[in-house]
């Protein structure tokens, strides 16, 4: 009985503020998509990264069939090849540069693509033969990489030598950047979401004065005269953070899940159930930020 | 029921206090007027009552309690046990009479079985059978008002407190809304009733406790409005309050004054 009455109280209590609930749904919407959208950029960073990039810098792969690279035109590279690359790596000339080196064959090198592909259609064409065999070198110095790129590229059956930290830290820092610019449009937003709901919880406490004055008077609980108004604030701001995790959702399942991973198919993107993570975190975070703001601003404004 | 001992209060430090040093006992059961000039402290004693206000010094006892000794959490509990009524009924306007009346009932948790058997048996004690539909305002004001004490009385509490009830209303009616009081008065409550209205005090020949400036200045059981009969150390008691008044201006009625611009 008392559940059905604080719920028509709520109710009635959204309908007659109904702008300013609008309002806190659209502003808490806003920042929450914000707070979403940086945590998306660092996911897709980490998705970027795959299995290599936080353990080794530089990578020497290895001849495959297709290759058409000069160092390649002997074929596929030979086991001898292989071995006298291996030795290369432990001879003191070069093993006073890296830490440590790994090799990776052709069919760990497919089961790592198929991670981080996972969200790509690109992972069905591809078979294990087509990916190079390739060492995996952690550096001592990541910038005495040239010395490793002069020593292998001219190796019989090797094909190429890449520094992946030049190809992606460029474009990681740009990503970076812009979570920070997200995280702090979203802390004004979140300000603004904050006073927002203060005011809407006094007005409405204001309006309904008559009926917490006689609520008192017959001896009704705090809880059951407060948590009506905080849970008008709460459902507004879970409302809103449910838009903005939908958002989100609909970001990475149409634009980068549909346009842009058509258009970049060699990047790995973050897949639109993984968003999903977020959902929980936005709208405990919008919900408990909206229950403690209310329950301040009713400290202030509604005796009991 | 209710226990008053050498209770003070001051709102300002500067002006005198609105109840000074009063002592006073009201009876489980009985019925008492509370009479005084506006400021006399009429309200202050209804809202110590309540446990609105902190008591500056002295003990206030409801149905035993020291309410200063109930925590903040257990006030709702003390005020279940206390109905009260005010001149300006206090409706919802938006809800007809049963919601009204059953507003009381469903804020403390009372299931609707017992709400739907409750409501139309109080409403017939204040003689509003038959208009559980109405809206407040198709209501004359005897009719608000008793919806106002039907809402007071619904939970059965021991005491009802009437704040100048009859202010807005005419002789008649005010004498019909007697008839409520004194009939939930018969049921076993304990009414307070502060008033103005010398007819309906002489009417109804209740105890009448007078204050003046703060301090009870007569207490008599089955009395008029105003004294007929000279009690006996009153003339002291009366020189008492005055005589409190003079350091702060001499001029009698200023304390009052201040404390009605409050």
């Amino acid at each position: 009985m008392r559940l059905a009455f604080i719920l028509s109280e709520i109710g009635s209590g959204l309908r007659r503020n109904l702008s300013m609930v609008v309002s806190v749904i659209l502003v808490t919407f806003v920042s929450l998509t914000f707070v979403g959208a940086a945590g998306m950029l660092q996911m897709q960073i980490n998705q970027m990264k795959g299995y290599w990039y936080d353990k080794v810098q530089v990578a020497i792969f290895l001849c495959s069939e297709g290759s058409t690279a000069p160092g390649c035109a002997s074929g596929p590279v030979t086991p001898e090849q292989q071995q006298g690359l291996n030795a290369l790596l432990e001879s003191p000339a070069v093993s006073q540069y890296i830490n440590d080196f790994q090799f990776e064959s052709k069919d760990e090198a497919y089961k790592h693509f198929k991670d981080q592909f996972s969200n790509s259609p690109i992972v069905d064409s591809v078979t294990p033969d087509q990916l190079p065999a390739s060492f995996r070198i952690n550096m001592k110095d990541p910038e005495k990489y040239q010395i490793i790129s002069e020593t292998f590229s001219s190796q019989p059956g090797v094909e190429t030598v890449i520094d992946q930290r030049q190809l992606l830290e460029r474009l990681f820092s740009v990503m970076n950047g812009a979570s920070l610019v997200a995280v702090g449009i979203a802390g004004v937003m979140i300000v603004c979401a904050i006073l927002l709901i203060a005011t809407t919880i006094r007005l409405s406490a204001f309006s309904r004065r008559r009926e917490t004055g006689i609520m008192r008077l017959v001896g009704a609980s705090k809880t059951v005269i407060q948590l009506p108004f905080i849970l008008e604030g709460v459902i507004a701001a879970v409302i809103g953070a449910a838009l903005a995790s939908g958002t989100l959702w609909a970001v990475a399942q149409f634009f980068l899940g549909d346009y842009m991973s058509r258009q970049y198919p060699d990047t790995a993107f973050i897949s639109s159930g993984q968003t999903l993570i977020l959902a929980p975190a936005l709208l405990i975070l919008g919900g408990s930020l909206a229950g403690i703001s209310s329950l301040l601003t009713l400290r202030r404004y509604l005796r009991v | 029921m209710i226990r008053f001992e050498n209770v003070t209060k001051v709102y300002d430090q500067k002006a005198r206090p609105a109840l000074d040093s009063v002592n006073l006992e009201i009876d489980r059961g009985e019925f008492a007027f509370l009479v005084g000039a506006s400021g006399s402290g009429k309200s202050t004693f209804l809202r110590l009552v309540l446990k609105e206000d902190r008591a500056t010094s002295g003990a206030v006892y409801v149905a035993g309690q020291n309410v200063a000794k109930i925590s903040s959490w257990r006030v709702p509990r003390l005020r279940r046990g206390i109905g009260v009524v005010f001149q300006d009924f206090r409706l919802l306007p938006q809800k007809n009479v049963f919601a009204n009346v059953a507003f009381a009932m469903q804020v403390i948790g009372k299931s609707r079985s017992v709400i739907r058997d409750t409501v139309p048996e109080v409403l017939k004690t204040v003689g509003l059978e038959g208009k559980e539909h109405r809206m407040p305002h198709e209501l004359s004001g005897g009719e608000q008002q008793r919806v106002a004490i039907a809402r007071a009385v619904v939970n059965r509490p021991g005491i009802l407190l009437a704040d100048e009830p009859t202010g807005n209303l005419d002789p008649t009616t005010s004498m019909g809304i007697m008839g409520v009081l004194d009939k939930i008065n018969q049921n076993g409550t304990t009414v307070v009733m502060a008033t103005h209205d010398d007819d309906i005090v002489n009417e109804m020949r209740k105890r009448v406790v007078e204050l003046k400036n703060g301090v009870v200045i007569r207490d008599e059981a089955r009395a008029l409005y105003t004294s007929m009969i000279p009690v006996v150390g009153q003339s002291r008691r009366l020189k008492d309050a005055s005589g409190r008044e003079s350091p702060d201006g001499g001029l009698p009625g200023k304390g009052a004054e201040g404390e009605a611009q409050r």
